[in-house]
């Protein structure tokens, strides 16, 4: 969904300081660049109306007790990926879809709490998806590196 | 992995910062019905355990590289954290996973240009001692995408709260 907004130098500045620390206060910013706080708040708001910013708190897997990673590379037959991707969009397991080139159609990372949950998750939820010919999965054992601020952002609800 | 012990509050203050992480400790307290101290308590030691960093997502028009690659690396098993870890210090590369199944390492990374793609796949990556082959596989579309939950690591953005 593009639209035609268009960012500059100031907003950059104040988008690198907010990766830096995402609660600083407007003032804080403002005086570290050299601007006003009502011009860092007027800003910070441009940007997150035209859906183009959000600041988050990221939370670990781990907060919230998944200990299982895994990215699944998911061969379809059959049927347009599309629609395999948006039904397994769905469940709650799956944090990210993409339709890929390669290989495979999609990769799919899902998590879990455990690996009892790994039965469930392949007998009722990728077992209820049509069109899925061959699943390569891969089990994360060891993150060096996770590091994404670049995302799809939704619109606020 | 450690054996982490959250509680409700903990809960209800991830769910509000991970919507917006710029409200103030203050209405955070009100909505949750506790005092100002107790909110910045739970944020720092959320933020020390590494269960919490606050960061600033941008949309994909703002950012100079947009599309996502998945680098998939076979490497010798015995060298498969050496190797994972050179990975990891290179610069266009977000994430890094040891995994179990085909490949021993998987490697995500944001580009612009497919040249420069294929300079960290097939000239990095592939010059690296102890890898053996690489297969890349580029995101032509996202379906669904979670950046609220991660992995919080070393280079994860960490936060000097000023007050």
């Amino acid at each position: 969904m593009k639209t035609d907004f268009t960012f500059d130098e100031t907003d950059r500045l104040i988008v690198a300081e907010l990766r830096k620390n995402g609660r600083a206060t407007n003032q804080q910013i403002a005086e570290r660049l050299g601007l006003t706080a009502t011009t860092v708040s007027s800003r910070i708001r441009r940007m997150e109306d035209a859906n183009q910013l959000r600041v988050v708190a990221v939370s670990d897997f781990a907060a919230h007790g998944y200990d299982v990673l895994m990215q699944l590379a998911i061969e379809v037959d059959s049927r347009p990926a599309s629609e395999v991707a948006h039904e397994l969009a769905q469940f709650p397991e799956v944090f990210a879809v993409h339709i890929v080139t390669g290989r495979y159609d999609i990769d799919a990372l899902v998590v879990l709490h455990d690996f009892e949950d790994l039965s469930h998750f392949m007998l009722d939820r990728l077992g209820s998806i049509r069109g899925i010919r061959k699943i390569a999965p891969s089990i994360a054992v060891d993150i060096m590196r996770y590091q994404f601020d670049v995302a799809p952002i939704e619109a606020r609800a | 992995m450690a054996n982490i012990q959250l509680d409700d509050l903990d809960r209800q203050l991830i769910d509000l910062l991970a919507r917006d992480a710029r409200v103030s400790n203050r209405k955070i307290a009100t909505e949750l019905g506790v005092t100002e101290g107790t909110v910045r308590g739970r944020i720092k030691r959320l933020q020390q355990d590494k269960l919490i960093t606050f960061t600033a997502i941008t949309g994909l028009q703002m950012a100079s590289k947009s599309r996502l690659a998945f680098i998939w690396v076979q490497a010798d098993v015995e060298r498969t954290r050496e190797v994972a870890r050179l990975i990891a210090d290179m610069d266009p590369v977000n994430a890094v996973m040891i995994t179990m199944g085909s490949f021993n390492i998987m490697a995500m990374c944001l580009f612009d240009e497919l040249d420069d793609l294929v300079e960290v796949a097939s000239d990095r990556i592939l010059a690296v001692p102890g890898v053996h082959h690489v297969e890349t596989s580029i995101a032509v579309k996202t379906v669904k995408y979670n950046a609220r939950v991660a992995k919080i690591t070393e280079s994860s953005p960490l936060d000097s709260d000023g007050d």
